[in-house]
């Protein structure tokens, strides 16, 4: 009997250690990822890996499955800068921070507005675009609403989980409720069926959702809300990354490039016979 | 004209069908009439309160398209997920008949703590939602042996070579390789726990008389093992060998969110580039039917086949 509980303590004693022991060696090689910096990584290996999740018109894909959008404009355009290669990886929204900081890629690039909850965890860049959000509702539901109308506890949002829209909303109108899904389409869908008043979202969507379903969908408000400002994230304990991202930003700010890239995705019109409406 | 053998077929055929047909008793009928009822009934429901634009025509084009610059055809996205999601099952299927079947014998080995450490694995693979369990094996384990073994720069020099086609043709885009890997390692283990147990009570229904048999003309355990008890043991835990294959591919869709791009993710991707929600995720759902139902047919086959 004693020899079996000394043999079950063992196994067990054997077991706690090794379930303790991997979070550390995970910890480890996440600094090990930070102590040098990314950059230099990417001059070495020649290319340059940006996570991100599709999200439209940030990044989206076409009709033949290829990537496009802003997101890809401006990592295409960094990475000819730098002289390397870009190589994209689409990460579902959930795990993005997470995927960044073992070091599945380089930076983050989608979107992604700068919050302090975040900054807790990755640095972000200065922001690269300010993305104007606007309302999607339900017509019918909203029928008379004033902005002030919607901050009540009456009314239900949808928005994707964890992504910029949500934010505004819950920061805009903290009394009313908040229904959240894992992606975009699902969201709008709620709104559509009448289980939600309304959503919000970057133009040029909500324009061309209200479009598509003119009977039941509108905007009602011709003002775009702003949001924090998005950045790229990175590792922390890497100033150097931040630095060459933040200058190249200023940079590409200054020339007017980002802003030209931009007003085509999210003013314009001139990519929708790339994805089917 | 005389009706060729092939028409004449069909015509056996059809008559044949209404003899079964005839053969319906009339509750048989009444209990046809009201499911068919329901199922309108539940349709009506949704037509009425579901405001959706049905734009079917679009899918066609995200399985398979004609490329208008290159002038070929060539995969789109949904098929892509097919394949790499065939190809995630089967690699995966192997390793965890691999793993499992150690993790089934050392269940049943003589020394304790070999068993006790088969338990703790088992249980605690078992006792996990399969989402938490991922996360863990992929940012503790995966990650840190594709790092470990520099994986990466590896794939990225084939993705880069000439040579790259037959290795295309096994594991998909190259670049794409650490995480088709880390995706296979983490559903293998997952599963394997699962095998385990299969092979477990294979093992264990082997009859003790065989086992002592084997022991008193001289073998050793390990003979005893290859030769008179894993034999035997792996024939008859074929049938739940088969399902558990099965739902390993259903499993697989689980791996989406450590972004292993199979069948799920790409259609994630898919819906959030087109709102295609309900048309998509419905294709999605019957590839996945069509390989399973397909598989669970075969698997039968097999299995009469034999006996």
């Amino acid at each position: 009997m004693s020899i079996t509980r000394r043999f079950l303590g063992a196994a067990f004693g054997a077991t706690l250690a090794a379930t303790a022991a991997l979070p550390a060696l995970a910890q480890s090689t996440a600094q090990d990822v930070a102590s040098a910096s990314v950059i230099e990584t990417i001059k070495e290996r020649g290319v340059i890996k940006i996570g991100l999740s599709l999200f439209k018109p940030w990044s989206m894909r076409d009709l033949n499955g290829e990537l496009i959008g802003f997101e890809l404009d401006v990592g295409r355009q960094l990475a000819e800068d730098m002289g390397v290669e870009v190589e994209f990886v689409p990460t579902s929204w959930d795990g993005i921070i997470p995927a960044l900081v073992s070091g599945n890629f380089d930076t983050i690039i989608s979107g992604m507005t700068v919050t302090p909850q975040r900054n807790l965890t990755v640095n972000f860049t200065v922001p690269y675009a300010y993305s104007g959000m606007t309302i999607l509702a339900n017509t019918a539901m909203t029928e008379g609403f004033t902005l002030e109308d919607y901050n009540s506890s009456d009314v239900t949002f949808a928005a994707r989980r964890g992504a910029t829209p949500a934010t505004v909303i819950a920061d805009m109108f903290p009394e009313a409720e908040l229904l959240l899904f894992d992606e975009d389409g699902a969201a709008t869908q709620e709104v559509l069926n009448g289980n939600a008043h309304a959503t919000m979202a970057s133009e040029p969507t909500p324009s061309s959702e209200a479009r598509r379903y003119p009977d039941v969908l509108s905007v009602p408000f011709n003002q775009a809300f702003q949001a924090g400002g998005e950045g790229f994230a990175v590792r922390k304990g890497d100033p150097d990354a931040l630095a060459f991202f933040n200058s190249w930003i200023t940079a590409k700010t200054n020339t007017g490039w980002l802003k030209e890239r931009h007003d085509y995705w999210f003013r314009g019109n001139d990519w929708a016979d790339q994805v089917p409406e | 004209m005389p009706p060729g053998p092939a028409l004449g077929g069909t015509f056996a055929k059809a008559h044949d069908v209404l003899n079964r047909l005839k053969k319906l008793h009339w509750l048989d009928w009444l209990v046809l009439a009201v499911v068919l009822a329901f199922f309108g009934y539940i349709w009506w429901k949704i037509e009425g309160t579901l405001n959706y634009n049905w734009r079917w025509h679009l899918i066609p084009n995200y399985i398979l398209r004609f490329h208008t610059e290159r002038e070929e055809w060539f995969a789109n996205v949904l098929l892509q997920g097919l394949i790499a999601t065939i190809r995630i099952s089967i690699y995966a299927s192997i390793l965890a008949v691999i793993l499992g079947t150690i993790l089934g014998i050392a269940r049943c080995a003589k020394n304790l703590t070999i068993r006790m450490l088969a338990r703790t694995y088992l249980e605690f693979l078992r006792n996990i939602p399969p989402v938490v369990v991922i996360f863990i094996f992929f940012f503790f384990l995966s990650q840190q042996l594709i790092t470990a073994l520099n994986i990466e720069s590896w794939a990225r020099e084939i993705a880069r070579s000439d040579n790259r086609a037959v290795w295309e043709f096994f594991f998909g885009d190259m670049r794409r390789f650490p995480s088709l890997i880390s995706g296979v390692i983490v559903l293998a283990l997952f599963e394997s726990a699962f095998v385990g147990e299969i092979v477990r009570a294979g093992i264990q229904s082997i009859d003790r008389g065989q086992r002592e048999a084997a022991r008193s003309i001289g073998m050793s355990r390990t003979q005893e093992m290859r030769y008179i008890v894993l034999p035997q043991a792996l024939h008859k835990v074929m049938p739940p060998m088969a399902n558990q294959f099965i739902t390993l591919i259903k499993d697989s869709a689980i791996i989406s969110l450590i972004s292993v791009q199979e069948l799920t993710f790409k259609t994630v991707e898919l819906v959030a580039s087109t709102r295609l929600i309900f048309e998509a995720w419905i294709t999605t759902a019957a590839f996945y039917f069509v390989i399973c139902f397909g598989l669970s047919m075969l698997f039968r086959r097999l299995e009469r086949r034999k006996s």
